[in-house]
């Protein structure tokens, strides 16, 4: 096992280098650079110029490159154009934000999806398991972006919750703020886990050792929640790791929809603005999350499964 | 709404001088006075200054915390005193004698004096973002007379005259000038300086900054500046900035009245949300008409731009770019691309540039086979079709429908085009290395007046779009336009400048290196408690006067 994890921490530093070395060189590449954005078309030759020397955009890729890994070694990312500020000290404050939304959203889908799951994988007839699976089909098909708008279209109208933000001048607290943007990334997740969940759940339970059970007089109940459940969590604990590292890399469309200042809206600002370090700052955050999220699907496989981690 | 004077003029003794009469509005009533107001931003700002770049929000926040010496009026144009008390200018129109108002204190409790202006040209100079307060290339010198007049002296005569202040804030050199000494003004005020730190002249000052989510502003006690009746401003007690990037969410926002208003204004599929909250008595809504700068078509012709091409023959005629204005319908356009919300334009000012706008300019029809005739004089006939690029920025819908509507115009007199949609910065990068067919884009003038846009018609401009900075006219109409700017930019009598600049606006329309189609038309939303509302066509429509505004609470 030790060998095993060894081996997964060793592929998640070559995959946080690099994605963060391969977003650094895609940004400087791009078209046009931070000054053209932050200029304009307008801008005198000099001080376009002046402005590229000062940010360090006069020098070849390979110079700025060296400089940001030495500087990355120890823990410096470099220095946000659009911000003025180190990288180091914005990428925390929005992955707190992030992460937020990411695990509330994680908690939600699995307390909901996963019973879901049981319910139409154990019952293949009746009103109830059909309009669960439905309902999963559609919030299948909905991308985030649309379900985000929806349900801050939704907010506004009722009036029931505020629309956008974290907190509110006015007093309204994270709690309330969060439920559209928790929501947003909950519903996919809960039809996904459902999905998933009864697939294995409907497999399982036609297994011999399952139908043995009942055969014994074991109430079905508890054949399902006890014995079933835990062999029938395998899929899921698959992709678990993988869907809390998509999460806290950033949910691009959900955060700019409702204006939640997290990871993904950061990055689509820094993106956007050609601002390179910000950028590989954050892609090196979210392949961080991903590489945790993946070692954490991985332990929790060999935890279910222990023949994965041979 | 009562609008206001904005300077007495005097002529004597081979003087002109201005005195200050202070701006007069709806002032609000004990019960308007206080509250909070609350408005939407797309983006944060890049400082608590306007040290860098021009930006919208960085403009705001010092529209808010910040003041110049003088304010152009954004509904009227006119130069209204502002932290300058009068002023005198010399006989020959070079040198302005300012004097500073008494008792003026920046936030921080420090009072204002000469040297502090001195301080502010110096900084400006020195960030090496001060082309604005450049006349014929050369800064304005400042001399301190005494600790509330300074003397100011242009290069040359120049009419617009403080006009040109403007954008130029004043600045607290007790806070700044050791910054200015280490070379290290440029990134000075960032947003990781606390709000204790800053200090400025404006009628609020900054009090809470939270990254992506907001900027709250609250009433500066030392503001110096109060109503006709003397009571000091501004009404408000806070103003609080929400960081929404997305439009339909502002829209929401505004529906539902967890905003006031949005710092810019609404596209045009807003307008029946507006509409409807208006008519419901919820909202409301500012039909403000044509904005100041509509997007545009414009071709790349920088002379040796198509060597070797075997379109050099065509591309750059003018021909080519009337045959276009005549194929394309505007109304049509209006109808597509603004959802009918779009007012036909002809030339290179829009009918919002009250002053400046020239009343002749003419009504290009929509006459597809005239333009068949034009193209086939330049031998773009069915058997020799013309085929270019058009590059515009993606993520923009007026940009990308625009575009298609073009495009399809076009099919209709034989010309194909190709439509490349970049990023901003992208098709920026290709328009400054002259990569380019042809652009449909959008950039907005410093000012109003031609004088303070010269780089735009100055043939050796940064801003002249079609070939910049040129060592000399490549073209004699080029050359033409260049002497009328000239000529207008010192030019003492009013008249006789907008009698040249319209002539340089005659010259454009003929040759049209840049095509413009329709204007849309400016709308703004607000919340039906925000008072003493002074809306203006250029932004932030209704946050630019922010000492006068009140909300009933």
């Amino acid at each position: 096992m030790t060998g095993y994890i060894a081996r997964r921490l060793t592929f998640a530093v070559v995959l946080v280098f690099a994605v963060s070395s391969a977003s650094l060189m895609l940004a400087r590449f791009a078209p046009g650079d931070y000054v053209t954005e932050s200029l304009g078309v307008n801008a005198r030759r000099a001080a376009v110029d002046a402005a590229r020397a000062r940010y360090g955009l006069n020098r070849t890729f390979g110079e700025q490159y060296r400089d940001w890994l030495v500087g990355a070694l120890h823990l410096d990312f470099g220095r946000s154009m659009q911000y003025d500020r180190p990288v180091a000290d914005l990428i925390p404050e929005r992955a707190v934000n992030t992460g937020i939304l990411a695990f509330s959203a994680l908690a939600v889908a699995t307390l909901i999806g996963l019973p879901l799951g049981v319910v139409t994988g154990t019952r293949r007839r009746g009103i109830v398991p059909a309009a669960i699976r439905a309902a999963s089909l559609v919030l299948l098909s909905m991308p985030p972006l649309l379900t985000s708008l929806f349900l801050v279209f939704v907010a506004a109208k009722s009036g029931w919750l505020p629309v956008g933000g974290m907190t509110s001048s006015g007093g309204e607290g994270l709690l309330r703020h969060m439920i559209v943007p928790v929501a947003a990334l909950a519903l996919p997740l809960v039809a996904m886990f459902e999905r998933l969940q009864s697939q294995a759940m409907s497999e399982t339970i036609g297994q011999p050792y399952v139908v043995a059970t009942f055969g014994r007089g074991v109430p079905l109940s508890r054949v399902i929640w006890r014995d079933a459940l835990k062999n029938a969590l395998r899929p899921i604990a698959s992709i678990y790791g993988l869907v809390v590292g998509t999460l806290l890399s950033g949910s691009f469309a959900v955060e700019t929809v409702t204006a939640w200042p997290g990871l993904g809206q950061l990055m689509l600002g820094a993106l956007r603005a050609r601002d390179v370090y910000l950028v590989a700052g954050c892609a090196a955050a979210g392949s961080v999350f991903l590489a945790i999220g993946t070692l954490m699907s991985d332990a929790a496989l060999a935890m279910v499964d222990p023949r994965t981690a041979d | 709404m009562r609008l206001f004077v904005a300077a007495l003029l005097l002529l004597a003794a081979g003087c002109r001088s201005s005195t200050s009469s202070d701006s007069s509005f709806n002032k609000g009533s004990a019960s308007t006075r206080g509250g909070e107001l609350t408005a939407s931003i797309r983006t944060e700002p890049r400082n608590f200054a306007r040290l860098g770049p021009r930006e919208a929000t960085t403009d705001l926040v010092a529209t808010l915390t910040q003041a110049s010496l003088i304010r152009i009026n954004r509904v009227t144009d006119d130069v209204e005193p502002w932290l300058a008390e009068s002023w005198t200018r010399s006989a020959d129109g070079r040198q302005y004698t300012i004097k500073l108002r008494p008792n003026v204190r920046f936030s921080d409790g420090h009072p204002l004096s000469a040297d502090d202006v001195l301080f502010s040209f110096e900084a400006a100079y020195a960030a090496g973002w001060a082309d604005s307060l450049q006349v014929d290339g050369k800064p304005l010198k400042v001399a301190v007379i005494d600790p509330l007049t300074v003397m100011l002296t242009f290069p040359v005569p120049f009419a617009p005259g403080l006009r040109i202040l403007d954008n130029m804030i004043v600045l607290p050199r007790h806070k700044l000038q050791d910054i200015l000494k280490k070379g290290a003004l440029q990134t000075a005020w960032g947003l990781s300086t606390p709000p204790s730190e800053l200090a400025g002249l404006g009628p609020f000052v900054l009090s809470e900054y939270q990254p992506g989510q907001r900027l709250v502003f609250v009433r500066n006690p030392q503001y110096w500046r109060r109503d006709n009746s003397g009571a000091q401003l501004p009404y408000l007690d806070r103003i609080t900035l929400d960081v929404v990037p997305e439009q339909s969410t502002e829209l929401l926002r505004l529906e539902s009245g967890q905003s006031d208003t949005t710092a810019s204004e609404m596209p045009a599929d807003a307008y029946a949300s507006l509409k409807r909250g208006a008519d419901a008595g919820t909202l409301r809504l500012f039909d403000l008409g044509p904005g100041l700068y509509p997007d545009f078509l414009s071709f790349n012709l920088k002379p040796d731009a198509f060597a070797g091409d075997p379109r050099a023959s065509w591309l750059q005629r003018d021909e080519l770019r009337r045959a276009i204005s005549l194929a394309v319908d505007r109304r049509a356009f209006a109808d597509t691309v603004f959802l009918g919300a779009g007012v036909p334009v002809f030339g290179p000012v829009s009918p919002a540039n009250k002053r400046w706008y020239w009343a002749g300019t003419p009504k290009i029809p929509h006459d597809p086979a005239q333009a068949k005739r034009l193209l086939a004089s330049i031998g773009i006939t069915d058997e020799h079709p013309a085929r270019f690029t058009i590059l515009t920025q993606k993520g923009r819908p007026t940009f990308e429908r625009g575009v298609a509507v073009i495009r399809d115009e076009l099919k209709k007199i034989g010309i194909t085009v190709d439509v490349a949609a970049l990023e901003g910065n992208a098709v920026i990068q290709q328009i400054v290395s002259g990569r380019y067919d042809a652009v449909y884009f959008n950039f907005f003038l410093s000012d109003t007046d031609p004088a303070l846009s010269a780089d735009f018609w100055l043939s050796s401009g940064s801003e002249h779009f079609w070939n910049l900075e040129q060592k000399t006219p490549a073209t004699d109409w080029e050359g033409r336009i260049d002497e009328l700017i000239r000529a207008q930019a010192v030019a003492s009598d009013d008249a006789e400048r907008k009698r040249m600049f319209d002539k340089v606006q005659e010259i454009f329309v003929e040759h049209h290196p840049m095509i413009y189609f329709v204007a849309p038309r400016i709308f703004v939303g607000s919340s039906t408690r925000l008072g003493n509302v002074m809306p203006a066509v250029s932004r932030p429509q209704l946050l630019w006067s922010p000492d006068t505004l009140t909300v009933t609470h």
